[in-house]
């Protein structure tokens, strides 16, 4: 008589997956990831996989000092290195996204212990950490290529001189839309919101296109992987604080799309304010935790002295999730309200 | 809107295996080695010797107090021995061994006089029928509300997936069924009875729905895992939500399974008292499916030799795949609690299929829970051993459903780990 498997109940599992999981984050984000190479050039391919192989690599070395289990199977330090690829400008050099990503996974996230226990967004702490030391390479954003005169390779070309590419490439730059937004109600006004939803104007890499961000976020949705309050509380939010930001200057419809398309509010909506273990764990703690993102972002965008307050906002309410999971439980079923000043 | 409850999983049903296979008898072997325990509460007191003459019916194992069972041979014959052995849920009772005779002859109980509430209960009580869908909770304690109950919820969800008896049991004895809910109607004193039953089993509902009075009605459920729970089946009929830590009867129900019912048409019409279930014996990993008649005490050995196991047999369950209990041997014996018997190969089972990795945070397991618990939080409780939080977070609502284990990407033993804790929670005392 062979011998059976005896374990706890149940005996039966659902086919979900960690690396199931990350491997669905990575394939929404592929409509991101064509339209930046559509639009930056192959450049910003190179930069994304990069970025996917520094983090890969740092976690395993990380692992391998430390003499633990390798982890990479669990695909998170892919996404990781794509996020945070597709948050820098294509203008960088090829050495940003590397160390970056190596922050990203080192110090924000195995050090506090790997998957499931940073406390922060590792690609978002590595954007801002990236932001503080190169506060200029990673405020440069450079126009759309065109791909008919050879731009398909035009920052390749600007590494292979040397040094002097981000001059060359500096010599391009554009404001992103964002930066001057809230200077008036006419410059809103004139923002081209076609080209910014679809993304074809400077930004980051995985920021321009509100579109691609969409379809990929749909997807996540529809897969169930992330929960839906978190990208329509935070874009719900951003959007009524632009409604009455434009209220107060006269014209209230005004900032509305440009503050929902332009930097990285889908991006950042979608992909990085639904990492699992920075957000809270219960459905009314997801929509405080997406209220709190949407409201720091509007108040630095129209307050603050950076153009982008995205990223800051993230961080912010990432810290702020052990404490809304310890305010915010849902009530369990037949749980009895604790009795105060006697029975109703 | 289907009649539902919130939260919940939806595993593969596995239906198919068995659902059409009518109830036959299961041949009964040379002998029966039944337990005295097969119900929550006192284990029977032993009320036959070694050499005894018993028959079918015979009464061999006395309930020992007020929540406990009598407990009845299965066979003709004689006592054989009597011995300690180990039950499918793993703790060790007297087990009453019969040289089965072959000859099945009955002893019944007297034919009740008037059918009165009291003469019901009594007779329930009489009959050792315990609560079949598997809980197996002395049913005359059910029916002795502290409080006023209006009506009384029949449970045909079977949400488990694999299990069929009850399906079958509704298809083929609808009037039974029927007659027993009104005695059980009878006993409680109420006028409205509800018989929830998933979706999936629509021939069924029809053909309990084609004999039920005015006063009984046949509800389709939604198909969701554990539509079956107990609170969850009161609010997905009533809407009525049972209290923490309070019963069915504190909000007005009493539910009993559907197998029960037709066990209290038997005790009460026939005078037969329970000692014979309907039970499924499924799972890819054995050649002979189907539904039977399985007298108590049948060895698994003896359903395994019948149901032709397979030598892939991984996993042998007693119950279903989200709630039942892994067999390490074919020694135990069926009870009026075993509704299934599965047999299932590597395909079928999770083990093994998912790395275990540390907790993601994901909440899918919060998102599940049909208790609406935070089942990541209580592990984490429960690994810091700390019973005040555990407590905090409602653990001892957990019902083990599984639903958190199940959809955990992770691979985490979160059932394991609330059953830690309410041990850890009962330890300390807190």
């Amino acid at each position: 008589m062979g011998k059976f498997i005896v374990s706890s109940s149940p005996h039966v599992a659902n086919k979900r997956t960690v690396s199931g999981i990350m491997l669905e984050v990575l394939i929404a984000l592929c409509p991101a990831v064509f339209v930046s190479v559509y639009v930056f050039g192959f450049y910003a391919l190179f930069l994304e996989i990069l970025s996917v192989g520094a983090a890969v690599g740092a976690e395993c070395l990380f692992n391998l000092i430390m003499k633990k289990e390798q982890t990479y199977k669990d695909c998170s330090a892919m996404v990781t290195g794509l996020l945070l690829a597709l948050n820098l400008p294509v203008s960088v050099p090829f050495y940003v996204p590397i160390i970056g990503s190596a922050f990203a996974i080192i110090f924000v996230k195995m050090l506090f212990g790997g998957i499931g226990k940073n406390f922060a967004n590792p690609a978002i702490a590595g954007r801002i950490f990236l932001l503080l030391a190169w506060a200029s390479f990673m405020t440069s954003f450079v126009e759309p290529i065109n791909w008919d005169r050879g731009g398909a390779f035009k920052y390749f070309a600007c590494i292979l001189e040397g040094q002097n590419g981000l001059k060359d490439v500096a010599a391009i730059t554009t404001a992103t839309p964002l930066s001057a937004l809230r200077s008036s109600v006419q410059y809103a006004k004139d923002l081209p919101i076609w080209k910014m939803f679809l993304g074809y104007i400077g930004g980051s890499l995985g920021e321009t296109s509100a579109l691609a961000v969409l379809i990929g976020g749909a997807y996540l949705i529809v897969r169930r992987i992330i929960d839906w309050r978190i990208p329509l509380t935070f874009i719900g939010t951003v959007a009524l604080f632009a409604l009455i930001y434009g209220a107060a200057k006269g014209n209230a419809g005004a900032f509305i799309l440009p503050s929902l398309f332009g930097g990285g509010l889908f991006l950042g909506a979608f992909f990085m304010a639904t990492d699992y273990a920075t957000t809270p764990n219960s459905k009314w703690g997801l929509v405080v935790f997406a209220f709190g993102c949407g409201l720091i972002t509007s108040l630095i965008r129209f307050f603050g002295n950076y153009p982008e307050g995205v990223s800051f906002a993230i961080l912010l309410m990432n810290i702020c999730t052990p404490l809304i999971d310890k305010a915010i439980h849902p009530r369990p079923f037949g749980a009895v309200k604790a009795k105060k000043g006697g029975a109703k | 809107m289907k009649l539902s409850f919130k939260r919940g999983v939806h595993p593969v049903g596995n239906k198919a295996i068995s659902k059409d296979a009518a109830l036959t008898d299961f041949p009964t072997p040379q002998e029966v080695s039944i337990p005295l325990s097969q119900h929550i509460g006192a284990p029977a007191a032993l009320a036959v010797e070694v050499g005894s003459a018993v028959k079918a019916g015979t009464l061999i194992g006395k309930a020992a107090s007020f929540v406990s069972a009598n407990v009845f041979s299965s066979v003709s014959g004689v006592v054989k021995s009597i011995e300690k052995k180990r039950t499918a849920i793993g703790s060790f009772c007297d087990h009453v061994v019969i040289e089965n005779d072959g000859l099945y002859e009955e002893e019944t109980l007297p034919s009740l006089s008037e059918l009165s509430s009291e003469s019901i209960k009594n007779r329930v009580r009489e009959a050792g029928i315990v609560g079949m869908g598997g809980a197996t909770f002395p049913t005359h304690v059910k029916l002795s509300p502290k409080t006023p109950v209006d009506v009384l919820i029949i449970n045909a969800a079977e949400c488990e997936p694999y299990i069929t008896c009850d399906y079958r049991l509704c298809l083929e004895k609808p009037r039974e069924i029927m007659e027993g809910i009104g005695y059980l109607m009878t006993a409680l004193g109420v006028s409205n009875a509800i018989v929830g039953m998933e979706d999936n089993k629509e021939d069924a509902i029809a053909s309990l729905q084609a004999v039920a009075p005015e006063n009984v009605r046949v509800c389709s459920l939604k198909t969701k895992y554990p539509q079956g729970a107990e609170k969850q089946l009161i609010f997905a009929l009533t809407g009525r939500v049972v209290p923490e830590g309070a019963l069915p009867s504190d909000v007005g129900a009493v539910v009993d399974n559907v197998h029960t019912a037709f066990a209290v048409y038997e005790a009460v019409a026939l005078g037969k008292p329970s000692y014979m279930r309907a039970m499924t014996i499924s799972g890819q990993a054995c050649t002979h499916p189907g539904n039977f008649w399985v007298r108590n005490g049948v060895t698994y050995q003896a359903v395994a030799e019948f149901a032709g196991m397979l030598p892939e047999t991984m996993k042998v369950i007693s119950g279903g795949p989200m709630m039942g209990f892994a067999q390490a041997d074919l020694l135990p014996s069926t009870g009026k609690g075993t509704s299934s018997i599965l047999f299932l190969n590597d395909d079928e089972i999770s083990d093994g299929d998912k790395p275990i990795s540390a907790c993601i945070n994901c909440a899918s397991c919060a998102s599940h829970c049909p208790m609406h618990l935070m089942p990541m939080f209580i592990e984490r409780a429960v690994e810091e051993e700390d019973a005040l939080k555990a407590k905090g977070l409602h653990a001892m609502s957990c019902l083990e459903c599984g639903c958190c284990s199940f959809v955990c990407p992770a691979s985490r033993p979160l059932v394991q780990s609330m059953r830690r804790a309410k041990k850890l929670i009962r330890e300390k005392g807190v």
